[in-house]
Order: C-alpha cells, then structure tokens, then sequence
C-alpha cells in the first residue's frame, strides 16, 4: 500500500495569559463591553471597536488561533468581509497571502455543465473571493487589535457561568491562575455553534443535524490547475459523489470529498484511505503530501432573536447554516461589523439602546435568508429519496445542453451581502454599497471604506448641492456623527469627483441627490430633493434616535 | 394555471408521449419524465403558475393513493 507524507506542521503564533487585576480585587469591576470568544467574528468586532477608539474586554478559553490544529476550516472570504478588512487594516495581508478568484465551474461526472464569473457583477475595490485558510485571518485580526491597543485580551479566559442582571451581566471567568468574577454592560457571545451562554440562558437554537458527511483533505501538491472554483455534483473519481476543490494560501488545496452517510468517519479520514482517494484523482504520477484531513458533518441551527436584554449573539453562537457557498464565516463578520459601529454610537453617547434592537431586526433575516439558500444547495448535493436522485440527474443531464438547466445545478449559491428589509431605522430597506474607488476634486484617490475608515460617522453624498444649501445642512446636522460630502459641483464642502459609476451604483445622480451611507456601508436613504431638514432627519431615523434620547 | 383544454391535438401528444416512453425501463420512464417537467416548466417560467401546478399535481397523489 502507498504511503503518503505529510508536510511539516504549522507553527501558529501564541500569546500569554496576563492575570487580570480581577483576580486579587475585592469588587466586582463592570465593563461597557465584554466579548467571549476569539474567532472570526468576536475577532472582527474587537477590531472594529478598537477601529473606532472603543475599549472592549475579549475573552477567550485558548491561547492561539485556529481549531483542531492548522485545519483551513473557513477557507472563502466574501467582498463584504474583504471590505470590512479594508477599513479594519487587515486586507492588504490578506490579499498578499490569499488566492484571489471569481470564476467558478462545476462539474457533473467528466462534463463541466455550469460556470460563473462574480466579477462581472463588481465594481469594488475588493475582488469577489480570496481564499485563505481561517487561522490566518483570525492572526492577522489578533495582531491588528493587539496594534490598535484598545482591547483587554484576555487568553486561556474560560466562561463558566453567566446570569442576566437587571442593568447588565454577570460572568464568572475560570483562568490558570484561579476564578474571577465581572460584570459587563453588554456581552457579546461570539463563542460558535456550542455556544455555553446560550446554553445557561436556556436559549432555544432549533438545531437540525444533516447526515450529510464530508472528508477535508489540505493537500500540497504539484499539478498546475488555474485558481478556480472547481466543484463536481458527482465525480467519478469519488465513487460519484460531490467533490469540492479550492487554492489557498502557500500551495496547500483544499479538497472535500462527499462520504457515504454510514461512512466510519475515522476511517475515511486515515492518511492511507485518503490518499488512495486522491490518487484516483490526481493520477499516478502526481505527487503531494498532505497538510491536514479530518472529517466533517454538518448541522444548522438558527435563533428567534440575536438580542436576549444586554446579551447579543453574533457568528455561529446565533447561527449555523451548511457548508456550500461560504455563508457561515462571512456572515459572522457582516454581524459584528453591523453590531460594531452601533455599539461605538451608544459608547460615545450618540445613540441610543434602541439602535442595537436593529442588529437583531437587520442579522436575524439574513441569516434566516442565508439558512434557506444553503439548505437548498445542501438538499441538490445530498438528495435524500430515489425520486430526488432522479429529478437531479435530470437536471445536470439538461444542463450539459441548455442554457436553462444550469440555472438548476446548485453547489452553492456564493455569500452576498444581504439586503436588510424595511424597518423603522430602514424605511426604504438597506443594501450594502460596495467599495467604489474615488477621487477628489483634486485627483486624489480615495475609497468608500477609507471615507468611513475613521472614527464612527455616516456618510452623506450630495450632487452638487449650492452653498447655501451645504451650510444650512452643517448647521442643521452640526450634532449628529455625519460627514458630508459633495459629488462634483461647488458647495464649499469636501469634494468628489462626478462619476458615473459612483451615480449608477448608488441609485442616483441626478443635481441635487442625496445618499446616506452608514458606517458599515449599507445605503440607508435616497432623498432626491433634499433639505437640511430631511438631511437630519434621514440621519436620526437611520440611528434610531427618538425624543427621549440624543 | 390554466385547466381548461388549450391543447390543438391532445391525441396526438398523448401519443408522442407513449412512443417515447416506449421500450424503457421503469427508471429511464422516470429519468425521461424528469426531465420533460424540466423542459416545459422553463416553457411556463411563471412562478405562481409553476407552484400552481406542482400544488394540483401534489393533491392528486393525495386523493387517489388509498383507493382499492
């Protein structure tokens, strides 16, 4: 039998536990913001505190990034999360150590029947995917927030307990060097799937469980492929089932094999049995070692709200969707940063509790949305009777020769940024603006995500507004986080150039157009004959603001 | 969804129908009908009356499945 190597092991970077000053106090010491958990997104929503100047406490039981070892695990990150890492500092690492992509084929059996280029559809800065394996990202964000000095990393921080308060929350944290209790304003559980809070808090997830199972083989090899998504409904070099195959960083592939149900998970996943897997794969004369295998199943679960009073769920602790089309980890760092810039707002005393209800009101339908889409790739890569079995292969037997069919062959509809429906602080409904590259007046370059890089403001675009007009908005909206811009004109503000892209994609460019944009790049109001008086009045709504509060 | 007779020759396509199903297997009758639901839904390509038809369809299994 053929052995198969494997490469030397990562070394992933640790850090020390530091004892708190809690363990030798007397009183019990409240914090604004506790967050539990260091992946990716309790990770991304400490950078964006930290971003915009905001102190958080980050709890985290390990001392290092990465699960089970250097395993890719979340390996596709999505134009929204490489935005966001644009305006938290990171993306230029990422961008330099990931594979950027944007096509995509698939494959029935030895036939491509299906493919897709996700940048036609682009006009970021940012490109459609970059694969990089997980624990990269998590220690680019760690090394990012250690930088920005603002957050109290805690390792080797295991939450024990946690009771809700009447005015916050109560956490008894175990460490190596003995137990101590805090309290928070706001906790943040971005502690994953088996979340422990949402287990003491007796919080009902509706968790279902796929048979579904899958074997991830990291693999380093020498065989020239193009950087691509490459997916197989049944490949023949897998007894016809799915394959999945993805570039990452430093040569390594990620390949996941479709097992039967009943498979012996740790059988499949033994280095002989998985390298006799890619042998037939890869021919005889290919040689690889590997970087990592180990198997998978899949489950999903979804809560009712993503707000309990001061506690918030972000990340897999609120949801849990299949694997296909990349929806799991990039939908936890869209949650924390919706939650980040609402929680910088209430910090700084610029908003009120009622803005945090719409991370709730924005992320609990996303994720509702992004359970139905995998679901349904999940159930075309699994089918579940004969008669689905049947309908399927009819579909990718169509899909070789019309057009329509491909429509149908469905390994994955790719993670978007969700658009968030109409609610009080979103009459219109909200999309996400992507990453338009701009200039000023006097050609400077610039960008969406740099204009709202610093400190924590919406931003106002007008179509050469008048003079008069831009002084009386100042005036008007003189108290509130905005930073008003013109497009083209002269106003006397701050100055864009006129751009027809820059127009087309907000939806507007006629003179006199408004658009507010939020911290997190979600259009929040179209005015198109504005006033200073609707100008701060779209600004309030869009934060929640009423009588009683700022 | 429309249910009353549009067909111009419903002989005739009933016909056509059988000669295809004719000399196959009872899984390659269901792999064909498959994919005949799947050439005349994107013919159809209206939602509400594509759902229409797979609720009536639905239904009849219903009605006639405990009949001796």
């Amino acid at each position: 039998m053929e052995t198969f190597a494997f490469a030397p092991a990562y070394e992933l970077p640790s850090w020390p536990f530091t004892p708190p000053p809690e363990l030798n106090g007397t009183t019990v010491v409240r914090h604004p913001i506790v967050i539990v958990g260091a992946g990716p997104s309790g990770l991304t929503l400490a950078c964006d505190l930290a971003q915009r100047g905001v102190h958080a406490v980050l709890l985290d039981e390990d001392d290092t990034v990465g699960v089970r070892g250097a395993s890719s695990r979340g390996i596709c990150y999505a134009q929204k999360s490489l935005e966001i890492f644009e305006r938290l500092g990171i993306y230029e690492r990422i961008a330099a150590k990931g594979i950027t992509w944007s096509f995509g084929r698939t494959f029935s059996g030895e036939q491509e029947v299906y493919n897709f280029n996700l940048q036609a559809n682009s006009v970021s800065k940012q490109p459609p995917f970059i694969n990089l394996q997980q624990f990269y990202v998590e220690w680019f964000l760690v090394e990012r927030i250690l930088e920005l000095g603002m957050t109290d990393v805690r390792w080797k921080s295991r939450l024990t307990r946690v009771e809700q308060l009447a005015d916050g929350v109560r956490l008894d944290i175990e460490t190596p060097a003995g137990s101590y209790t805090i309290e928070a304003d706001r906790l943040i559980d971005a502690t994953g799937a088996n979340s422990p809070i949402r287990t003491q808090l007796g919080i009902e997830a509706h968790a279902s469980r796929s048979t579904d199972r899958w074997c991830i083989s990291d693999v380093r090899f020498r065989k020239p492929l193009p950087t691509e998504r490459w997916t197989w409904v049944d490949a023949p070099f897998n007894e016809g089932r799915g394959v999945w195959q993805h570039l990452m960083a430093d040569g390594v592939w990620r390949i996941d094999y479709q097992m039967p149900e009943d498979c012996d998970t740790a059988y499949i996943s033994q280095p002989e049995v998985a390298g006799a897997r890619l042998r037939q794969q890869l021919g005889p004369d290919v040689e690889f070692e590997f970087v990592w295998i180990g198997p998978y199943g899949y489950r999903d679960h979804l809560l009712d709200s993503f707000r309990h009073g001061h506690v918030f769920f972000i990340g897999d602790a609120a949801h849990v969707v299949s694997p296909f089309g990349a929806r799991g980890g990039n939908s936890g760092i869209q949650d924390a940063a919706n939650l980040g810039w609402k929680l910088a707002l209430v910090a700084q005393g610029k908003a009120g509790d009622a803005l945090l209800d719409s991370y709730d009101a924005e992320r609990q339908p996303a994720a509702k949305q992004n359970l139905q889409v995998t679901s349904r790739s999940a159930r075309f890569l699994a089918p579940r009777s004969p008669a689905e079995h049947t309908l399927r292969r009819a579909v990718v037997t169509l899909a070789a020769r019309h057009p329509f069919a491909r429509a149908l062959v469905n390994t994955g509809r790719m993670s978007v940024a969700n658009e968030y429906p109409a609610a009080p602080q979103l009459p219109e409904g909200g999309r996400s603006v992507q990453n338009l590259p701009l200039r000023w007046a006097d050609g400077r370059e610039t960008t969406l995500m740099q204009l709202l890089a610093e400190g924590t403001h919406c931003v106002g675009l007008w179509f050469a507004p008048t003079r008069e007009q831009a002084s009386a908005a100042l005036e008007a909206a003189a108290s509130l986080p905005l930073r008003l811009l013109a497009v083209g004109g002269n106003s006397g503000l701050p100055t864009l150039q006129a751009d027809e892209q820059l127009a087309s994609h907000l939806g507007i460019g006629d003179t006199g157009g408004f658009v507010l944009v939020r911290p997190d790049a979600y259009r929040a109001a179209v005015l198109a004959k504005p006033t200073p008086e609707t100008i701060a009045a779209a600004l309030r709504i869009a934060l929640a603001h009423d009588n009683s509060n700022p | 969804m429309i249910t009353e007779p549009r067909m111009p020759d419903p002989d005739g396509f009933y016909a056509a129908l059988l000669a295809a199903h004719e000399g196959r297997s009872e899984a390659q009758s269901a792999d064909l009908n498959a994919r005949l639901v799947l050439l005349l839904a994107n013919q159809c390509a209206d939602q509400d009356v594509l759902l229409a038809c797979i609720q009536a369809a639905a239904e009849e299994d219903l009605t006639t499945t405990n009949t001796p």
